[in-house]
């Protein structure tokens, strides 16, 4: 049934794939890495949640805060340690890094917490529903909505009005352009990896929010969610991400109550077949671009 | 006096032989020490090899990641299971299964082929448009492939019992077997290397455009490539199945692939000898960590216990070889018989001959 | 006063070496071009300078500072602008933030109003075109912009490779005007053209570049007559051609 409550979760969805499929491009555009190791930035700030939680009683808020920081300098540390010294090596030596980043993360939570699935701390808020219009919205859905309308806006921000947001557009139309034109490669990289991390801590406040809880393999979907957003949108453009994120979050959605029973539990394989289709046939994403230049 | 004769068939083949005679020795030495738990480990390793060779022959020669060879294992388990177990198991362990399958019983041999050509065949048919793409859309693509196949065998679960774990196996592959087919696909995954589709297959990996444009048809090079790493991961998944007699589709995910690519990389992805290097390798330290594992954990000293130790200390090792020795272990070239010892010839030169 | 001195270089490109021992100078204020044929190595020259490829041996000087080896950002920072073939100008960007990034090297001096104003009198279409996309300009305009782009970063050496390249007659007029009126106004330039005649018109020096060395350098009245120019571009006839037209 298309109800609002329906409609403002599919949103809320797609809010949340098109900040994971940003924080997947903003590196991707700019290095070619497809970092398997995204989705464990996810597992990182769940956990940070649960070991703050170990610790002298703190508002949510701060803890919110301090987990995200955890991804993003994880983020920024996986760069520095293990992308940026194959970073001249070929892309398929990055991609091998960051599933062996993505094995090390996964195995690391495993051994110093535990397998089993440990619970998280949620805001009240979390669990809550408001009515409007007669129907019960968790507020959830909506906090999601408008936390990614503010952090897109915040990057549109950066990206438009700053240099260093030129600079980063720039290195992801042409990287060695930007290079040459005095622009420091290594902060360019560095800043992007944060961004991805903020971007991915942010979701994973949401994404363990569902379940209040958090395990070492939450990562898997996550990751799974940003290749298909960010094939769908172009893999290039940034704004193809968000809008891919959109797309993928709203049609899930609308799969989800459309498909019979019996095909639902194929609904991620759909999902990869479309990606397959999508870069056999238009591998510039569905939406349209402005770029006419030659692409690498 | 007598000079041994050239043997320019050996020497160019060399490589096969210097890897084949340890494997084979390794065997033999396994079956002489008779320990059960190394029989298990080389058992395994043998089928780790094929399965690192699968890889090989795609990703080494076509220099593109291939991540469906997990989910060709996959396919090759479950195919040739249902074609070996009794009927009275299938009908236990699997009571949706269609009415025809469950009746029909295959000798053990006949059903290993079965998984590979059933794994080969589903690569034949979806995996031809793949191969026109390079870098990042190939990569993903074909990890695509390994999603879509591993969400099919966990809810096609007539076939396959869905995400449980499967039972009722026969316990079919020994030590025997898997060394006499870890030779076979050792000298398959040779030939094709050395054969004029392997060498295309480079020679385009290196320039595509120089490659196209002397008429190599490198997508259809690729397609054999892959369909016949396909068969072979198909073939090495039976012979796995048939030895861990009871698995889940989450045995042919990312973990596994992970394994394999670990193998291949720290050994080197350039040729076969990095494969069977890569594999030996990791195995002994795998089982190593993995003793290393288990003492701390009978010892209680850490809580929770020691687990994925290995893991880790896997994923640091292959950081670190990409880092510092990207080639792998081989560095990009092959074991070959040296030059001259016992009079035979390396790959170059005849000898002169007496006048 | 010279600010580059190319001392003797040898680089390797892949396994060809693509520069053997070439040397050449440009002093504050020159119009200085490298000419030649494909694959003589104009390009190579321009991207060892610009620190895109290492020299095995040999030096860079520019400015009394040895530059060989040292990477494009820090070579971009102490002055040298390159404005490479093909343009490369950033598709997704707008005319605007094109240039906004050539200044990037002046930090935080950069009165950026000023400066573009100082563009927009130097490429009038370019003023027109400001908040458009890059992507979206024609190839004479790319140009434009790229050349804009790097004189924003007020280079001490502007070294431009191949600018006519894929110009149609009416452009490349424009491209040379432009150039000329550059040195007129004291940028110091090097400039790696194929198109000999229109470069030996405006320039003060040449170096004739063959099979990754220097074989005549001089004035273009110089190179004219002891280079192989016409040899080496349209053959013998075309050699007879050309030295009718000198006459």
């Amino acid at each position: 049934m298309i109800t609002l409550d329906f409609i403002i979760n599919a949103i809320s969805l797609g809010s949340t794939y098109a900040l994971l499929a940003l924080g997947m491009v903003i590196v991707y555009g700019i290095l070619k890495l497809v970092n398997f190791a995204y989705g464990e930035l996810i597992m990182i700030t769940g956990y940070s949640l649960f070991v703050l939680a170990l610790g002298p009683h703190l508002p949510w808020i701060i803890m919110a805060v301090l987990a995200v920081g955890v991804a993003v300098l994880t983020s920024y540390l996986t760069e520095r340690v293990a992308f940026r010294p194959v970073r001249s090596n070929s892309f398929t030596a990055m991609l091998i890094t960051s599933f062996a980043v993505s094995t090390l993360l996964q195995n690391a939570a495993l051994l110093i917490i535990s397998p089993r699935a440990r619970g998280v701390p949620l805001p009240d808020v979390f669990s809550e529903s408001v009515a409007i219009w007669g129907q019960s919205v968790p507020i959830r859905s909506l906090l999601a909505i408008v936390t990614s309308l503010l952090l897109l806006g915040l990057l549109v921000v950066l990206l438009r009005r700053t240099v260093l947001g030129i600079a980063l557009r720039a290195a992801s139309d042409n990287f060695r352009m930007t290079r040459m034109l005095g622009v420091p490669a290594n902060l360019v990289i560095s800043v992007a990896f944060a961004i991805s991390g903020l971007l991915a801590g942010v979701v994973g406040l949401f994404w363990v929010g569902r379940t209040a809880s958090v395990t070492p393999t939450i990562g898997a979907a996550p990751l799974l969610v940003a290749f298909v957003a960010t094939v769908i949108g172009g893999m290039r453009s940034l704004l193809g991400a968000v809008v891919g994120g959109y797309i993928y979050g709203i049609v899930f959605s609308l799969i989800g109550v459309l498909l019979p029973q019996g095909l639902l539990e194929f609904r991620e394989a759909f999902m990869f077949l479309i990606v397959i289709l999508i870069l056999l046939f238009r591998p510039e994403g569905l939406i349209r671009g402005v770029n006419s230049s030659r692409r690498v | 006096m007598m000079h041994m004769k050239p043997l320019p068939w050996f020497s160019r083949n060399s490589t096969f032989f210097v890897l084949a005679v340890p494997l084979l020795l390794i065997s033999l030495v396994t079956v002489l020490i008779g320990d059960l738990l190394i029989e298990r480990i080389v058992t395994v390793l043998f089928i780790d090899v094929i399965l690192v060779l699968a890889l090989q022959v795609f990703m080494g020669n076509s220099g593109i990641l291939s991540f469906a060879v997990a989910g060709f294992m996959g396919i090759g388990a479950y195919s040739s299971v249902l074609f070996s177990m009794t009927p009275a198991a299938k009908a236990a362990a699997l009571p949706d299964l269609y009415s025809f399958l469950t009746q029909i019983q295959l000798p053990f041999l006949v059903s290993l082929l079965i998984g590979g050509l059933v794994a080969a065949l589903v690569a034949a048919i979806v995996a031809y448009p793949l191969m026109r793409l390079s870098d990042a859309a190939g990569v993903i693509t074909i990890f695509s492939l390994l999603v879509i196949i591993n969400v099919v065998l966990v809810h096609w679960s007539a076939l396959t019992n869905g995400p449980r774990t499967l039972f009722g196996v026969d316990r079919f592959t020994y030590l025997g077997t898997t060394t006499v087919f870890c030779i076979i696909f050792l000298a398959v995954a040779w030939w094709f290397k050395e054969s004029s589709t392997g060498l295309k297959l480079r020679a385009s990996r290196d320039d595509a455009f120089a490659a196209a444009s002397i008429g190599i048809n490198i997508v259809m090079m690729r397609y054999l490539a892959f369909v016949l790493s396909a068969f072979m991961a198909g073939f090495a998944g039976g012979l796995w199945a048939h030895f861990i007699t009871s698995f889940s589709p989450y045995a042919f995910y990312l973990s596994a692939m992970f394994v394999f690519l670990a193998m291949l990389v720290i050994g080197g992805p350039n040729g076969i000898s990095g494969a069977v290097v890569g594999t030996v390798m990791v195995t002994l330290l795998r089982e190593g960590l993995r003793s290393i594992e288990n003492n701390v954990n009978m010892s209680k000293i850490l809580p929770s216990g020691l687990v994925g130790f290995t893991e880790i200390v896997m994923a640091i090792l292959l950081i670190a070889i990409l880092i510092l020795r990207p080639a792998g272990i081989m560095g990009g070239t092959e074991v070959r018989w040296p030059r001259g010892l016992f009079g035979l010839r390396g790959k170059r030169g005849t000898p002169a001959k007496d006048v | 006063m010279s600010v580059l001195s190319v001392d003797n270089i040898f680089v390797r490109y892949g396994a060809i070496t693509a520069l053997r021992g070439v040397s050449l100078s440009v002093a504050e204020g020159e119009l200085v071009a490298l000419i030649g044929v494909n694959g003589a190595g104009k390009s190579t020259t321009l991207s060892t300078i610009a620190g895109g490829l290492k020299p095995h041996q040999g030096s860079i000087t520019f400015q009394g500072e040895q530059l060989q080896g040292k990477s494009p950002e820090y070579i971009t920072r102490k002055g040298i602008a390159l404005v490479p073939e093909g343009r490369e100008i950033f598709p997704s960007l707008t005319v605007a933030e094109n240039l906004r990034l050539g200044a990037f090297v002046r930090g935080s001096r950069v009165e950026f109003q000023h400066d573009v104003a100082e563009m927009v009198e130097l490429f009038p279409i370019l003023g027109e075109r400001l908040r458009q996309a890059g992507g979206t300009l024609s190839g004479g305009e790319q140009q434009q912009l790229a050349v804009a782009r790097a004189l924003m970063s007020h280079p001490r050496l502007l070294m431009l490779d191949e600018p006519s390249l894929g110009l149609s007659p009416v452009l490349v007029d424009q491209i040379f005007e432009l150039i000329d009126r550059l040195h007129r106004r004291g940028v110091t330039i090097l400039l790696v053209e194929q198109n000999v005649e229109r470069t030996l018109a405006i320039v003060d020096r040449a170096y004739l570049l063959h099979t990754g060395q220097v074989e005549v350098e001089g004035t273009p009245a110089h190179i004219r007559e002891f280079g192989n120019v016409e040899g080496v571009y349209l053959g013998d006839r075309g050699r007879d051609a050309g030295r009718k037209e000198h006459q």
